[in-house]
């Protein structure tokens, strides 16, 4: 649940004197929309993004003299001037969790990650994409996902599990949602492709399947 | 010739899935030979029986080590391999090469001009077996190793793998995402919901296998209309701008509705319906020519009819 198991680490990052061409040249190399922007120490002071840069290089619709002009007072500007230095950040304790949370608030594409204010990783928000995939077991080969309706009673998840331990079917995610109204839907990832035999099993044993479709 | 011929062994059933809740029995195999014998297209029908695949066209698909690990599994008396689905029996080897060497039977059949169309009434499975990994019942990737053997040996480019089953092919797609001269093409359960959790509809293949994957992904419920109504608008263009030359079908017939190993709900006479669009498109594509291997199926009160009607519409009767 830690994001440092699924964040890039030692990522590349700039100093706040490099000039923007250079910048830009290693967010285009790298195909990358965030740099973190580190003193001597290694310490976060700022992060550039593509989005930065955009606004500071010469707009399509102005004139070839003003172009000029923007561009050369461009290519003479360092990173410090540009660069957000109000960043958000994670600590390398964070878990998948926090990120969620700050990605969900301040809508970011990818936050530097901090042990003591050094940078040592960036998370972005493909990773958490890819980290909550694998933790869903989204697309594992030879899985299938059971919708069984939540009654509400407090042993059903005791049940439910009892029966797969017994009847010895591998099952790998166990997940209990809730609308307004209290128990909704269990989701439950079994590793069989014996669904028919899993379906008898769970409605002999008392629970319903939530299958929306009939 | 007759214009469908049957591909079919005794020693199909004797792969033994060990009773009890196992639905991949050989029953599947007695309840659609009983049904094709007393079909009124009977007549029309050649039967005949397969080779093994020699193990040089199991290694254009499988690893060597997979080889070795199958039958060493089977000799050892082990009674699954992986998981308790890819139950065996001292025999699941030999008959799993017998069920591989029945699409390059067909196809040598069909290249020397001795059959037209030829469905391979074959078990265990294959599109869920992966290059060194079995799955879901399946242990040799009989669809692909056809394929193969088309490409490698009549050199045939442009091979099409159809898959109706109500599960995706995950092991098709696997041998032919990354390369272009193959297509294949799945209508199938939607990942989320169904096995083996794979085929989501934006996988269109990796690096110079870009479109070669088609996987069409249909909610839990979606009926005999939703298929139609895909093959028209998204299969069809798709293969006129292909092309295929050769057509092999993986023919599973678990999403009828009666069938409980997926929530989608075909009829019989959908089969009929899918029988009678791939015979429009060997007539358009490939002279006339294809090559069917059974893949799921699971309910015997619906199996044989299934595969009935199916034949019957490929004979276009």
């Amino acid at each position: 649940m830690y994001i440092s198991r699924h964040m890039t680490s030692e990522p590349i990052t700039v100093s706040p004197a490099m000039l923007l061409p250079e910048a830009r040249t290693l967010l285009n190399e790298y195909h990358f929309r965030h740099l973190p922007v580190v003193n001597e120490q290694g310490e976060l002071v700022g992060m550039l993004t593509d989005r930065d840069l955009r606004s500071a290089y010469p707009s399509s619709v102005i004139t070839d003299s003003e172009r000029r002009l923007i561009y050369e007072r461009v290519e003479n500007t360092a990173v410090s001037e540009i660069m957000s230095t109000r960043c958000v950040s994670l600590d390398i304790d964070s878990t998948l969790d926090d990120a969620l949370h700050l990605f969900d608030r301040d809508q970011l594409g990818a936050l530097p990650v901090l042990d003591n204010n050094v940078v040592v990783g960036i998370f972005s928000i493909r990773d958490l994409t890819s980290a909550y995939k694998h933790l869903f077991g989204v697309g594992e080969k030879g899985a299938v996902l059971i919708g069984i309706e939540d009654d509400g009673s407090p042993t059903i998840m005791t049940r439910l599990v009892t029966l797969l331990e017994k009847e010895e079917i591998p099952f790998t995610r166990v997940l209990r949602t809730y609308n307004e109204k209290g128990g909704d839907v269990i989701y439950l990832r079994v590793n069989t492709f014996k669904i028919a035999a899993v379906l008898d099993l769970l409605l002999d044993a008392g629970f319903s399947l939530k299958q929306d479709w009939k | 010739m007759s214009p469908l011929t049957i591909i079919s062994d005794p020693q199909y059933l004797q792969h033994d899935t060990g009773g009890d809740d196992h639905p991949e029995t050989p029953d599947r195999l007695h309840v659609i030979a009983e049904e094709l014998e007393k079909a009124s297209f009977s007549s029309d029908l050649a039967h005949s029986t397969p080779r093994p695949a020699e193990r040089k066209w199991l290694l254009t698909t499988h690893s060597e080590s997979w080889l070795f690990r199958f039958e060493e599994a089977v000799l050892s008396g082990r009674t699954y391999i992986d998981h308790t689905d890819n139950q065996i029996c001292y025999d699941s080897y030999e008959i799993a090469t017998l069920a591989a060497g029945a699409g390059l039977s067909a196809i040598d059949r069909i290249e020397n001009g001795s059959a037209q169309n030829v469905f391979c009434l074959v078990r265990p499975p294959g599109h869920h077996s992966e290059k060194s990994v079995p799955f879901g019942f399946c242990f040799f990737n009989n669809t692909v190793i056809a394929a193969r053997y088309w490409q490698q040996k009549y050199g045939v480019k442009r091979v099409l793998i159809f898959d109706f089953d109500a599960h995706h092919g995950n092991g098709i797609q696997s041998a032919f995402e990354e390369e272009a001269g193959s297509f294949y093409i799945s209508i199938h359960e939607h990942p989320s919901f169904s096995y083996p959790g794979t085929g989501y509809g934006d996988e269109n293949g990796i690096g110079e296998g870009k479109g070669s994957i088609l996987n069409i992904p249909l909610r839990p419920g979606a009926d005999d209309s939703e298929v139609q109504e895909l093959l028209l608008e998204t299969v069809r263009p798709r293969l006129e701008a292909w092309r295929p030359d050769a057509i092999i079908v993986a023919a599973g017939f678990d999403a009828h509705r009666e069938d409980d190993m997926s929530g989608l709900q075909y009829s019989t006479e959908l089969y009929y319906i899918l029988g009678k669009e791939i015979r429009r498109w060997t007539a358009r594509f490939t002279e006339g020519k294809h090559l069917s291997i059974l893949e799921g199926g699971y309910e015997l009160s619906v199996l044989g009819e299934s595969v009935a009607a199916y034949c019957k519409g490929l004979l276009g009767k």
